[in-house]
């Protein structure tokens, strides 16, 4: 059964409206921001946004906002505990009269990958399983960017990080495997969660606009092609993020209550062709090639994709 | 003990020229220190770097507040109040900056009071790659000439750096080349050692503390970033075409930034004040309709109004 998109058809559906306006000192090529905007598109200006400390945390850098709602700072840990309380909040002005339901907010946790791989997997956990209503926005740079690119539970094998160096003992660089947040996430049946990439605007517009239908946890993982972190040009953004779906690296797909359809699916090319486009992978190919660690990450991919029920 | 102060922008290479430096004075027997600001900014906005080399032990730590030499990777640095990059500057002070312009008609335009030398860094690379990358073997290699550090530390301090990054060896090379003739290129002003005992420490910033019980600091104003203006980002700016363009809305809607709207007749309408000059339209454009033009006089054409 193919995927139908009911809402986003055409790349004209797409609002022309930002609510994520510039200014922002995120860099020049950002992925994160390019997800952002679009799922902005979606979500509307009637936000309150609760950001764990990131890269993110410039894009309302004092005393400047590209918002028009509301944005909060927390720690990296603790983004989900702030939307619980933003939540608890709303509902009980809610209930005393003081805000009528029309004016009600959406809660937004926006967390880069370190907080949501690593530090704030428990907040998140928790956050799921009282049934929180609100969104969760990972933009997945696969490091911790902010500080300098270090590894993270979400960096794949065979990246270089500035703490998972290319070395004698490691050549390939990182030698774990990103974490499957995904898996992870849907273990907890919340109603609806998505993995999005900005190269497929419609894909990920479609996505944003399902999850407003379902009230509880509606978790997002987005790709976020990172120039500075992935060491290549800003420009080569589109093709870096665009060659990371379609060798299968970065499966589209949703979970409703736990059940997953992928949305997209790839003709699958090499994934050498996405790997080499990239400074953190680059020694994988110089100054020798490193044949086994290119070939164990194909198999990884090869194999998630034959136990797909496409 | 001579004191050097490194500005750029995020991305053009003054942290590593720093370290090249550091690590070309190390190998020439000195004693060396480098270390790059950390602040919260990205590619693109100020930052920079202290290196300090010298015969004795460095007891001296933190920032550099009375610089021997100050390089500008970037003209348009200058006029940014937040990139502070001529503080604790004198008449001693040796600037380097980055410009097409001569040195004396640096000094005049730009205000500085030390003795200014200059180079065009960008034009030079530009030549060697065919495109803008970082700056640092340039930089480094301009300031170990003002330095008097040999031609052969910086070779052996640039091919370390740079093969630390990661970089290829046919980028290596090229970096290794370039550098030489900026070194050679170069119009010479020595760099003296600041004479006598150093003045107590000017404190560059002073962070303002609220007690706790205020809070934590509070935007009450909304959607007012675009008052801070990106354009100086840029080195190149995506220029429209207007008859190839076919209305297809992939650079509005690809743009991370939010930079490109469609007027009425689906034609995209660039706002150059805040596009950071990442490209990603000129790539996506499927008719080629947007192509990548250098801001004129370096990255310093746009100006903060
Ligand atoms: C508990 C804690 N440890 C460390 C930091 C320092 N820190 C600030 S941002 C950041 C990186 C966050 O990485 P990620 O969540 O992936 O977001 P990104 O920076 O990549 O956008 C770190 C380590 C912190 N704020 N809190
Ligand atoms: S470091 Fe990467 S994720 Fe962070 S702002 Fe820059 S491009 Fe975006
Ligand atoms: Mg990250």
């Amino acid at each position: 059964m193919t995927w139908q998109r009911e809402t986003f058809k055409k790349i004209k559906q797409i609002p022309r409206e930002e609510h994520v306006l510039p200014g922002t000192s995120l860099c020049a090529g950002c992925g994160g921001l390019e997800a952002l905007r679009l799922a902005a598109k979606v979500l509307g200006d009637d936000v309150v946004y609760v950001n764990a400390a990131g890269c993110f945390t410039m894009l309302a850098a004092y005393p400047f906002t590209p918002f028009k709602g509301s944005w909060l700072y927390t720690t990296m840990g603790s983004a989900p505990a702030g939307a619980q309380g933003v939540r608890d909040a709303l509902d009980v002005l809610i209930a005393k009269g003081r805000l009528p339901k029309r004016d009600d907010l959406k809660v937004v946790v926006l967390g880069g990958d370190g907080s949501t791989y690593d530090m704030a997997l428990s907040s998140t956990s928790g956050a799921i399983y009282r049934g929180l209503d609100f969104y969760y926005f990972c933009y997945d740079n696969e490091a911790y960017g902010n500080t300098g690119v270090q590894l993270s539970a979400a960096t794949p094998y065979g990246a270089r990080t500035t703490t998972s160096p290319c070395s004698l003992q490691h050549p390939a660089g990182t030698i774990q495997e990103k974490k499957d947040i995904f898996e992870i996430w849907r273990a907890h049946k919340p109603p609806y969660i998505a993995t999005v990439a900005p190269r497929y605007p419609l894909d990920l517009a479609e996505k944003f606009a399902r999850a407003a239908t379902f009230t509880g946890p509606k978790l997002f993982l987005a790709l976020s092609a990172c120039p500075t972190g992935w060491l290549y040009d800003p420009g080569e953004t589109p093709e870096v993020a665009k060659l990371a779906v379609e060798t299968g690296l970065w499966p589209l797909k949703e979970a409703i209550n736990g059940a997953v359809t992928h949305t997209y699916i790839p003709k699958r090319k090499p994934v050498e062709e996405y790997l080499k486009l990239q400074g953190r992978f680059r020694h994988l190919f110089e100054p020798t090639k490193q044949e086994e660690a290119i070939r164990h990450i194909q198999e990884r991919v090869d194999a998630y994709w034959r136990q797909v029920n496409v | 003990m001579r004191s050097i102060r490194f500005h750029g922008r995020g991305g053009q290479g003054a942290k590593t020229a720093s370290r090249i430096v550091g690590t070309a004075a190390f190998l020439e027997g000195l004693t060396a220190q480098d270390s790059p600001l950390y602040g919260a900014e990205r590619r693109g906005a100020p930052v920079s770097a202290s290196t300090r080399i010298s015969r004795e032990p460095i007891r001296e730590r933190g920032l550099i507040t009375r610089p021997d030499l100050i390089v500008i990777a970037d003209e348009s640095l200058i006029g940014d109040p937040t990139a502070r990059v001529l503080d604790g500057l004198s008449e001693r002070t040796v600037v380097f900056v980055n410009a097409a312009l001569p040195s004396e008609q640096a000094r005049d335009q730009f205000r500085i009071p030390g003795r200014v030398t200059t180079l065009d860094l960008t034009d030079m690379t530009l030549r060697q790659f065919g495109k803008p990358v970082a700056l640092s073997a340039p930089l480094g290699a301009v300031a170990c000439r003002l330095l008097g550090l040999k031609a052969e530390s910086l070779k052996a301090a640039i091919t370390g750096e740079l093969a630390d990054l990661g970089l290829p060896e046919t980028v290596i090379e090229g970096n290794l080349a370039l550098a030489a003739s900026c070194y050679d290129a170069v119009p010479v002003v020595p760099v003296e050692e600041m004479a006598g005992t150093p003045p107590a420490p000017v404190s560059l910033w002073t962070p303002v503390y609220e007690p706790p019980t205020l809070g934590s600091a509070r935007i009450s104003a909304s959607a007012n970033s675009p008052l801070r203006e990106t354009g100086g980002w840029r080195t190149f700016r995506p220029v429209l075409v207007p008859d190839k363009c076919n209305g297809c809305w992939l650079c509005f809607v690809y743009c991370p930034d939010g930079v490109i709207s469609m007027t009425k007749d689906d034609l995209p309408l660039i706002d150059y004040d805040h596009c950071k000059g990442c490209q990603i339209c000129v790539q996506e454009c499927p008719t080629k309709a947007l192509v990548a033009e250098r801001e004129q006089e370096g990255a310093g054409t746009w100006r903060a109004k």
